[in-house]
C-alpha cells in the first residue's frame, strides 16, 4: 500500500495537452483517436474529467483548468492554464467548447472570463443546470428551479 | 406555529435541559448571567440560522466540549416538526428537519419563525447603517429564506472584488500597475447582477412594513406622531427593473472607480444601504427622545410579528429578551393587546415586579439558574399576590 503510494505520487504528473492526471506525457483520452477532436469539454479540476467519463456520454477531449478563478485565494487567470486553453482553441480546429464549470460565483466568472477570450474562435456552450432527473417539481429549492427557469428552452 | 419543546446539549451554560412550553407566553425568570438570553439565542438560531450575539459557533459550544446541539419540536398548521441543528467548535453545522440531514442549511430556514425584541434593538434607531441592515436582512431571510442564499453570495462576490481591488494596487508605489480590466469587469457584473437583487427584495419589504408600522406607531404614540420609514439605497432605484437598477449600478462603479482605487475597497453596492427612521419629519436618530425611539422600537417589531404573520400564514414566535420591564404599563398593554394569545412570546427578565397582572396570569414561569430551569409554582403565587 506504501507503495502503491509512493508510485502514484511519483508517476502521476499532468497531462502535457489537456492538463488531466496522467502517468505519461499525454493522457489516454488525448491519445484516443477514435474521440472527436472537434469537440472540447473545459472543467475545473480532473474529478470533473473522471465524473464525466463514467457517463460514457462524451466523446470529445477535455480540458483542465486547474481550478477557479478566485482572487480571494490568490488564483487569477494566470494561475489557471486558460492562455494554454486560447492557444490550443487557436491552434487546433475546434468547432465547439463545452464549458462545464459549477455554477458559483467562482464558477461563472471563470466561465464568463473563458467565454470572452474563446468566443471569437469558435462556438462557445456552457451546460444546463436545473432540476435533477427523477426530482419532483414541488420539492426543487427555489434556487435550483430560478436557475431552471434561466436556462429554459425551446420544445422541439 | 407553536415550539412544544426544547432540548439543549451542550450549548453555552447548558448541559442537558429540555424544557416544555405549555402556554402561550413563557416567562423566564433569573438573575444575570445564569442562561435566560442563551435560551432565546437557541430558539433564534433556529429561525435564522444566525446570532445576533456570536459570529463564530465556538462561542456557542459549551466550554470544553467539542460539539453542542439545539432540537425543537415546533406545531404548525401541517404538523409537528423536529428542528435539530448541530453545532461544532470546528464551525461545521448539520442541521436535521424530521431526521433528514439538509444537504443545503438554506433549507432549514422557514419552518421556526420568530421576532427577537432586545434592548440592544435600540441600536437600530441610534446605531450605525450596518445594524439597520442586518436587522432588514434578518426579517428578509425568514419572510424570502432564498434571500439568504442571495445574500451569502453577494458578500462572496464583494469579498472577490475586493480582494482584486487589492492585488491590483498592492504594488502602488514600486510597478505601475496593470490592471485585469476583463477580470475586474466580470466581477462588476457580478456585483451588479446579485447587488440588484439584493436592493430590489429590500426595497420590497421595506415597502410592505411601512405602513404596519406606522399604523402600531400611530396608535402606541396616541395619534400624535407620524412614522416614516425610508429605503436609502447606495445605488440609487428609479425604476423597479432589473436591467435599469443593474445599469445605474455599472456606471456608479465607474463613477467611483478612482476613489476605489485609492481605498482599495468597493464603495459601490447595497452593502453601504440605509434606512432612514423619522417622526414627524425630523430624524429619529438625532432628535428622537427616549421615549420616543422605544415607541419607534415597538411599532417596528409589531410590524414584523404581523408581516411575518401575513406572509407565512402563521402567527411566529416573539423573543422579547430583558425588554419588557423597560417599557411602562401603558405600552405593556399595548404589546399584551396585539400578541393576544395568537403569538408564542418567550421572556426574559431578571425581576416580576414590574409585571402587569394580565401579563402573569396568562404565562408559565420558569426559574433559570446557572444552566438549569425549573418550573417555579411558588414564585408564580407570590407575585400573584403581590400584583394582585
Amino acid at each position: 500500500m506504501a507503495q502503491a503510494l509512493t508510485d502514484a505520487k511519483q508517476q502521476v504528473g499532468l497531462c502535457s495537452v489537456c492538463f488531466h492526471l496522467s502517468a505519461d506525457p499525454v493522457c489516454d483520452i488525448c491519445r484516443d483517436n477514435r474521440r472527436d477532436n472537434r469537440t472540447l469539454c473545459v472543467v475545473s479540476d480532473s474529478r470533473d474529467v473522471i465524473a464525466i467519463e463514467k457517463t460514457r456520454e462524451f466523446k470529445g477531449k477535455y480540458h483542465v483548468l486547474g481550478g477557479l478563478i478566485s482572487p480571494m485565494d490568490g488564483i487569477g487567470p494566470e494561475q489557471l492554464t486558460i492562455g494554454q486553453l486560447v492557444h490550443r482553441v487557436n491552434k487546433e480546429s475546434i468547432d465547439e467548447v463545452i464549458l462545464a464549470i459549477s455554477p458559483s460565483i467562482e464558477g461563472d466568472t471563470t466561465t464568463l472570463y473563458i467565454g470572452q477570450l474563446v468566443k471569437p474562435f469558435t462556438r462557445v456552450t456552457r451546460i444546463a443546470f436545473g432540476l435533477p432527473m427523477g426530482g419532483d417539481l414541488e420539492y426543487a429549492d427555489e434556487v435550483t428551479l430560478a436557475r431552471a427557469l434561466e436556462g429554459r428552452r425551446e420544445l422541439e | 406555529m407553536f415550539l412544544e419543546h426544547l432540548q439543549l446539549q451542550q450549548f453555552r451554560n447548558y448541559q442537558a435541559q429540555g424544557i416544555y412550553f405549555q402556554a402561550p407566553k413563557t416567562i423566564l425568570l433569573g438573575d444575570n448571567a445564569q442562561g435566560k438570553t442563551n435560551l432565546l439565542e437557541a430558539v433564534e438560531l433556529l429561525a435564522t440560522l444566525k446570532s445576533h450575539r456570536a459570529s463564530r459557533d465556538r462561542d456557542l459550544v459549551q466550554d470544553g466540549q467539542t460539539v453542542g446541539q439545539i432540537q425543537a419540536v415546533v406545531q404548525r398548521q401541517l404538523g409537528a416538526a423536529q428542528l435539530t441543528l448541530r453545532l461544532q467548535k470546528s464551525g461545521r453545522r448539520t442541521a436535521i428537519i424530521n431526521g433528514e440531514t439538509l444537504r443545503r442549511q438554506q433549507d432549514f430556514l422557514g419552518t421556526l419563525n420568530a421576532v427577537q425584541f432586545s434592548s440592544l434593538d435600540l441600536d437600530l434607531v441610534r446605531g450605525g447603517p450596518g445594524e439597520r441592515r442586518t436587522w432588514v436582512d434578518t426579517l428578509l431571510t425568514q419572510l424570502e429564506p432564498v434571500y439568504a442564499y442571495i445574500l451569502q453570495q453577494y458578500n462572496q462576490a464583494l469579498r472577490q472584488r475586493n480582494a482584486l481591488i487589492r492585488q491590483q494596487t498592492a504594488d502602488l508605489d514600486e510597478s505601475p500597475p496593470q490592471p485585469d480590466i476583463t477580470q475586474l469587469a466580470l466581477w462588476d457584473a457580478q456585483l451588479a447582477a446579485l447587488g440588484t437583487r439584493v436592493i430590489r427584495r429590500r426595497g420590497r419589504v421595506i415597502e410592505r412594513l411601512v405602513p404596519i408600522a406606522q399604523a402600531w406607531h400611530r396608535e402606541i404614540s396616541g395619534h400624535t406622531e407620524q412614522l416614516d420609514i425610508c429605503y436609502q439605497p447606495n445605488v440609487a432605484v428609479e425604476q423597479d427593473e432589473p436591467t435599469v437598477i443593474q445599469q445605474h449600478f455599472l456606471e456608479k462603479i465607474q463613477k467611483r472607480a478612482i476613489a476605489e482605487y485609492y481605498q482599495r475597497t468597493t464603495l459601490v453596492g447595497p452593502h453601504r444601504d440605509d434606512i432612514a427612521f423619522s417622526i414627524n419629519q425630523t430624524p429619529a436618530r438625532q432628535y428622537g427622545s427616549q421615549g420616543q425611539q422605544r415607541t419607534l422600537v415597538l411599532a417596528l417589531k409589531l410590524a414584523e410579528l404581523k408581516l411575518i404573520e401575513e406572509v407565512v400564514s402563521e402567527p411566529p414566535l416573539l423573543l422579547l429578551d430583558d425588554v419588557l420591564a423597560e417599557l411602562d404599563l401603558k405600552r405593556q398593554n399595548q404589546l399584551l393587546d396585539a400578541i393576544q394569545d395568537r403569538f408564542q412570546t418567550l421572556i426574559t427578565t431578571t425581576h416580576l415586579g414590574s409585571f402587569d397582572a394580565k401579563w402573569l396570569a396568562s404565562s408559565q414561569i420558569l426559574t433559570v439558574q446557572s444552566g438549569k430551569i425549573s418550573a417555579n409554582d411558588r414564585n408564580q403565587a407570590d407575585i400573584l399576590k403581590h400584583s394582585g
